[in-house]
């Protein structure tokens, strides 16, 4: 008897480690990174080099060091606000268009309402941000709720929707008057301007407000029944709503959470380096953090550490182009990291089945052993 | 009312078929993936690829053929990679496909200026032309009226995905391996116990999928316009998708709601020409898909709910 409850102790899978998930992390960020220096080979350049100026191109000096960081947050911010709404078991793939949308929103407000003191200024900015990105993000988070129409089809319909609006109103009915400006609205109020920390980069004050951000939804997730509700409703909403959570709700406003993220996201761009709305604000900053989001599992800490990572990443590309290696080999190494790590699991499972089966054949003969003697 | 003839006349159904083409052959390769149940957003990448590769092969092989035997050869290579991570792997088809997305707009530029050391666009020089698909016309179609003008004339992949529309519903509904697809999807657990593996089956639509994102983005690059442009598959990978589940899975019907996008997209295009802003023109596709989305959804659901009254009226 004993010796059967051993054997079916021995077929229980052992609890998953978080070190053991680091390890792969670690593994499948340093194969990227050689598949990198092997795509470098291959277009004759050397790998060391391009990886020294790399780094050099992001720590080099207190200007890149600043870019790197102003870099980091943004990833950080939307990555979280990725994060909050798969956790909630939505995926929005529509951050895009929600930060286009807050960031020309907030350009209207500063361009428009001036001579405010200046907190009250950002504060209606941030505000007017965080409204048009968050109504943007419940509009397919509704669809999907109610009618249950796809979100990742809409989010992505929605981000060109929004592109091509914004570029509309910026180049027609509310583009500037000012002469010599090709295209873009009217430049905000110079006093509401975050100031730059460091001379020439694009490292502003908005580092300090994406900081308490990203705290604020650390906490919500971790720290609050709210996080924990929105967790067990992306892991299994199903069961989530027999224990009486309203899970539709809950997905609802993790959606607009995460679009008025996105949002703020656009007003810092704007306020921080751009000074008015242009069509350019954004190069697919988004799915930058979508990626580092879905390496880091949507972990709120893990979010803040990897976006630092890819922070060297993006800005010492720009570095790598110096030594004439195009900055699209990060982007390569990006992807294949989320090729490993989605792998990962896969790879891992077919590991521990093995181990668990042979597991459960040496306890099944020891079980024959017993009785056989 | 000359304005109304400028936008509404024949040219308008030539564009139609034009842009409806990548989307019609895309569609086929996501509704292979679509019918063993996995959704393959990753379709854009696959696309922006082929179109690439379809360049690289009309370049240095020096023929059209080349070029689509590259964008195949492509297609097939990727298609095979989709299938590995999703069904050896298991991975999450979403996170793969975002992460194929995000690969295929990298490898392209990367490729594209270490190749042929321009950014942004490439359109062949004087030492590497591209030779773009042929077009095929017939003199004696001309001589019907509005059909024979929209008819001929086109390049030889709108006809073949024409052809491609009909097999893929052949293969799906009336044939053996068609069955066994669906079943990979619907009822693995029968599929498996009548001793056919559903994971083959998963790989065999995740190869055929390539190979149509191969075709859909040779005809991007080498269709009309010869040239390839980053990002040049402007979300139809997507759209591809959304006329999938408007068709629901069916041939024929995903190509109608192929041409419907098309429809949309080459008014947008007519519409500028009247002065209309080019950005608003530019939505129109994607607000339509979105529209498009919701009717769909909501008439499935009242089918459903008549069923289901239908159901409990003779039950009582």
């Amino acid at each position: 008897m004993k010796a059967e409850l051993k054997a079916l102790a021995a077929i229980k899978p052992k609890k998953r480690m978080n070190g053991e998930y680091l390890l792969s992390l670690v593994i499948s960020i340093l194969a990227a990174l050689l598949v990198g220096a092997g795509i470098m080979l291959i277009s004759g350049h050397n790998p060391i080099a391009g990886y020294q100026a790399m780094l050099n191109g992001a720590l080099g000096n207190t200007r890149a060091i600043g870019d790197t960081l102003a870099k980091s947050a943004t990833l950080c911010l939307t990555g979280l606000a990725m994060a909050v709404a798969a956790k909630a078991g939505i995926f929005n793939v529509g951050g895009e268009g929600q930060l286009y949308l807050g960031a020309i929103a907030a350009a209207l407000v500063g361009g428009y309402v001036t001579g405010l003191p200046m907190v009250l200024g950002i504060a209606l900015s941030m505000l007017a941000a965080m409204v048009a990105g968050g109504l943007y993000a419940l509009l397919p988070a509704w669809l999907k709720v109610k009618l249950k129409v796809n979100e990742v089809i809409t989010t992505i319909m929605l981000n060109s929707a929004a592109i091509y609006f914004c570029s509309f109103l910026a180049n027609g009915p509310l583009k500037t008057a000012e002469k010599g400006i090709a295209t873009g609205t009217v430049k905000i109020d110079a006093n509401y301007v975050f100031p730059r920390l460091i001379k020439l980069s694009s490292l502003t004050s908005s580092i300090f407000i994406a900081a308490g951000v990203a705290f604020v939804i650390w906490y919500l997730m971790k720290r609050t029944t709210g996080g924990y509700e929105m967790k067990l409703t992306g892991e299994n909403d199903r069961f989530a709503r027999y224990t009486g959570i309203k899970t539709d709700n809950l997905a609802l406003i993790a959606m607009v959470i995460s679009g008025a993220i996105c949002g703020l996201v656009g007003m810092f761009e704007v306020f921080g380096l751009h000074k008015r709305f242009l069509d350019t604000v954004s190069s697919e900053f988004y799915f930058d953090g979508m990626l580092v989001a879905m390496i880091m599992r949507y972990d709120p800490i893990g979010i803040v550490l990897m976006s630092l990572f890819f922070g060297i990443l993006k800005i010492g590309s720009m570095g790598m182009e110096k030594v004439g290696i195009p900055s699209e080999t990060i982007l390569i190494v990006q992807s294949i990291i989320i090729f490993f790590m989605a792998a990962e699991s896969g790879i891992m499972r077919g590991i521990k089945d093995r181990r668990m089966r042979k597991r459960a054949q040496k306890a099944i003969l020891a079980v024959e052993k017993e009785a056989a003697q | 009312m000359s304005e109304l003839g400028n936008i509404f006349n024949i040219g308008l159904l030539q564009n139609t078929l034009r842009t409806a083409t990548p989307v019609i052959l895309a569609g086929l390769g996501v509704l292979m993936t679509d019918h063993v149940g996995i959704m393959n957003i990753g379709m854009d990448g696959m696309m922006l690829c082929g179109a690439f590769f379809a360049v690289l092969g009309s370049c240095f092989l020096g023929s059209w053929m080349g070029g689509l035997a590259l964008a195949l050869l492509m297609g097939l290579l990727l298609g095979a990679f989709f299938g590995l991570f999703v069904v050896k792997f298991k991975s999450d088809e979403f996170i793969i496909g975002v992460a194929f997305n995000i690969f295929a707009g990298g490898l392209t530029i990367f490729l594209l200026r270490s190749i042929f050391g321009v950014a942004g666009a490439f359109s062949g020089n004087a030492e590497m032309p591209i030779f773009g698909l042929p077009k095929l016309s017939l003199p004696w179609l001309d001589t019907i009226p509005v059909l024979g003008p929209l008819l001929n004339n086109n390049t030889l992949l709108v006809y073949v995905s024409w052809v491609l529309v009909l097999l893929c519903w052949l293969l799906i509904y009336k044939t053996p391996l068609g069955f066994w697809l669906r079943a990979a999807g619907e009822h693995p657990e029968s599929l498996r116990s009548a001793g056919i593996s559903p994971d083959k089956m998963k790989y065999i639509a995740s190869l055929l999928c390539g190979l149509f994102g191969g075709l859909a983005g040779a005809h991007l690059s080498l269709g009309y316009l010869t040239m390839f442009t980053e990002n040049m598959s402007a979300s139809r990978g997507f759209i591809a998708v959304a006329c999938v589940i408007f068709g629901g899975s069916n041939p024929p019907k995903v190509f109608l709601a192929a041409l419907l996008f098309g429809l949309i997209d080459a008014l947008g295009l007519r519409l500028q020409s009247t002065g209309v802003s080019s950005n608003l023109t530019s939505m129109a596709p994607y607000v339509v898909t979105v529209i498009m989305m919701v009717v769909v959804v909501q008439r499935g659901a009242a089918r459903k709910r008549k069923q289901a009254q239908l159901s409990t009226a003779s039950g009582n």
